[in-house]
């Protein structure tokens, strides 16, 4: 790994930063709900959001974040527009409807009635989901602070959701705060698709929040799906907290923005909970998608599964930092974790940084890290067989993020996830490889 | 015998420093199967591997026709869509690539380069199930992935079934016979009979007889330090195994 200190990932002081900050409380101040979001609340995030400041140079939960679009970002949420307007800009760009679940589509920030279903579960009055953060999520408190709007959800029975968090290019430099707050049940059953489509320019920014709350022997099964246009700016931040016995599958798949960066941080406090997560990332260009995945064991026989598989091209980086820890209180839990990299062309970077802190007895726990170019035995024997180079090259891609897919049990998740990535790897597997 | 469908001439080849074909020698007509035989090291896999275009071997003098064409001029994958198919020796496993996916790409990428239409799935299914049956493959295969924990004599079946499946001009079959107990070689052996036509070659690369008395082959080539040392009819194969190739090697030096 090269030791050689990296620049500050964002290049503005902490001075300017918090400057900036203050002029987006002026600008949003009209903007800001607080019905959705109580003003102590917003005040309290926002003040440690002060204090947090941005990420300084050798902070290691940041070193490979590229954060220098705050320097020129606004970060005072977009003026909502007339909803008529921005349904029909926003309707060609909506994905086609997965049967039987219930969509929400939220452009810019608001919810869009008259594009999305009704949803008894949906309420925007009920109270704040609003986690406790820390240095590493320090940019949910900018979503606590200016998020416009809300899917708040509490599930009950069994829900099949899909949310969409459109954001379209403004003429002004403003941020956008897709929030996602869902209270689980115990017993529940919800699976989620969330999506992250759209754009708002290279002077723009999109700061996601996702916090869920998984009851006490709920299941959720979630599949998220950033595809934003490649010169977009997102931070992402989740908070996940599993109360015992809770399941809880996320399957990650990060394909767009031109820089990306994820900060996770799964609770496993409850006996018996599970978590598992399967990363697929593929970009290319000169972007740079970070992962920061931190998940706390903390309660007796809790189980964690990571599975990520990237694949870099041209001159992008991807890194995923991933660290699971094990507390004294979580005796007998189990923990694994696979990183994998591909490397697709010699300017390409990937980092990949397993981390596991046991601190109890009677764990189980493995984790590994590879990364590695395609193998050429197996391009020439697809060669051989009489595919060009840019299917081998696809099907071999293909193949390697297909652990990343495989645990997809519902068809529906799984057809949605294949067709998105065999979408971006191009050759002439997108139309075959589903059949 | 007019034009043959495969001629070789003086062909050497490297990889890297080291040279593994010496001067190679052979035509191969139309209708026609050829043994390859020759110890370890001889250089019968490079061949087999020059053939087909495998990166990592650098010919150095020599041409190889193959109907009328260059054929060292093309892309492994254009040698495919030719008609050329090597089987190979140790099959690669690909997870996550399923045999039958894998199957019907490669019927397709053939029949979009002679610019027929992609082959209905129905048809395509029959097709494969009806060569599977031959193969006494169990259909389950085809879901799964690529040679994916596929036993020696698994993989190698499916390397003869995918032959059948592309139905080439030129099938080069490097030890497909290695590893197979006496049953998998009669499936193997009756596979690659079915292939046997008058406008079609098969390359036989083997290192033992026992193929050859299921497969007949009309010529027979020994190979030695990368050079064909001796050729007769199927009665040098059975010479070889009985006497070895140590008589060879020596007559040869």
């Amino acid at each position: 790994m090269n030791a050689v200190a990296r620049p500050v990932p964002g290049s503005m002081s902490n001075a300017a930063y918090e400057q900036r900050l203050r002029d987006a409380v002026m600008d949003a101040a009209p903007l800001l709900n607080a019905k959705l979001l109580p003003i102590n609340v917003r005040s309290g995030a926002l003040n440690k959001a002060l204090a947090a400041g941005l990420p300084q140079l050798r902070d290691d939960l940041w070193r490979y974040a590229d954060l220098k679009f705050l320097g020129s970002a606004a970060l005072a949420p977009l003026p909502a527009s007339a909803p008529e307007q921005l349904a029909t800009a926003v309707s060609p760009l909506l994905p086609q409807r997965l049967a039987g679940y219930t969509r929400l589509v939220f452009a810019d920030g608001r919810l869009l009635p008259s594009l999305s279903d009704p949803c008894p579960a949906l309420d925007a009055t009920s109270a704040p989901l609003v986690p406790e953060r820390t240095r590493h999520e320090r940019f949910g408190w900018l979503n606590d602070a200016f998020a416009t709007d809300v899917a708040r959800l509490r599930v009950e029975g069994t829900l099949r959701l899909e949310v969409i968090f459109l954001a379209t290019p403004g003429t002004a430099r403003q941020a956008v705060y897709p929030r996602l707050e869902l209270a689980v049940a115990a017993n529940a059953e919800l699976v989620l698709v969330e999506r992250h489509l759209g754009t708002t320019g290279a002077q723009g920014i999109i700061n996601a929040a996702t916090q869920l709350y998984a009851g006490a022997g709920s299941r959720v099964r979630h599949l998220r799906w950033q595809a934003l246009a490649d010169d977009a700016q997102f931070l992402d931040t989740m908070q996940l907290a599993l109360d015992r016995d809770a399941q809880y599958q996320l399957t990650l798949l990060q394909l767009g923005a031109r820089s990306a960066r994820t900060s996770m941080r799964a609770s496993l406090y409850g006996a018996g909970a599970a978590f598992t997560l399967q990363g697929a990332v593929v970009a290319g260009g000169k972007r740079t998608l970070d992962h920061s995945l931190l998940v706390d064991h903390l309660a007796p026989h809790t189980s964690s599964s990571q599975v990520f598989r990237a694949i870099a091209r041209d001159a992008t980086r991807i890194a995923c930092r991933s660290r699971v820890e094990v507390n004294r209180t979580a005796r007998g839990s189990t923990s694994s974790q696979s990183l994998k990299g591909l490397l697709a062309h010699a300017g390409a970077e990937i980092d990949l940084r397993p981390q596991l802190e046991i601190l109890t007895d009677e764990v189980r726990a493995s984790h590994g890290a590879t990364t590695g170019a395609l193998d050429e035995n197996m391009r020439f024997y697809l060669l051989s067989r009489g595919l060009d180079a840019d299917t081998a090259r696809a099907l071999l891609e293909w193949a390697f993020l297909e652990d990343a897919v495989r645990g997809l049990e519902l068809p529906e998740l799984r057809a949605a996830a294949e067709q998105a990535l065999a979408g971006v790897l191009g050759g002439h597997i997108a139309q075959q490889v589903l059949a | 015998m007019s034009t043959p469908l495969l001629s070789i001439q003086n062909l050497h080849a490297k990889v890297g420093d080291r040279e593994v074909l010496r001067g190679i020698d052979l035509a191969v007509g139309a209708g026609e199967v050829h043994a390859i035989m020759g110890p370890n090291g001889s250089g019968k896999s490079s061949l087999s591997h020059v053939l087909a275009g495998k990166p990592g071997y650098t010919v150095t003098s020599g041409s190889v026709g193959y109907q009328g064409a260059d054929l060292l001029a093309l892309a492994p994958e254009e040698r495919s869509h030719a008609g050329l198919f090597l089987g190979f020796q140790y099959p690669v496993e690909i997870p996550g690539v399923n045999n039958a996916y894998l199957l019907r790409a490669a019927l397709n990428a053939a029949r979009r380069k002679r610019g027929e239409a992609e082959v209905d799935a129905f048809d395509f299914l029959s097709l494969v199930k009806e060569r599977m049956r031959l193969m006494k493959m169990d259909e389950a295969f085809l879901s799964r992935g690529l040679n994916e924990g596929f036993s020696g004599g698994e993989k190698k079946r499916n390397e003869i079934l995918q032959m059948l499946v592309l139905q080439p001009k030129l099938a080069i079959l490097d030890e497909s016979d290695s590893g197979l107990d006496i049953d998998a070689l009669k499936v193997v052996a009756a596979g690659i009979n079915s292939l046997r036509s008058p406008e079609r070659a098969i390359l036989l690369v083997t290192h033992y007889q026992r193929l050859l008395d299921h497969v007949q082959p009309d010529r027979v080539h020994v190979l030695a330090r990368g050079r064909i040392v001796k050729s007769g009819g199927p009665e040098l194969a059975r010479e070889l195994e009985q006497r070895g190739y140590d008589w060879l090697l020596e007559e040869a030096a």
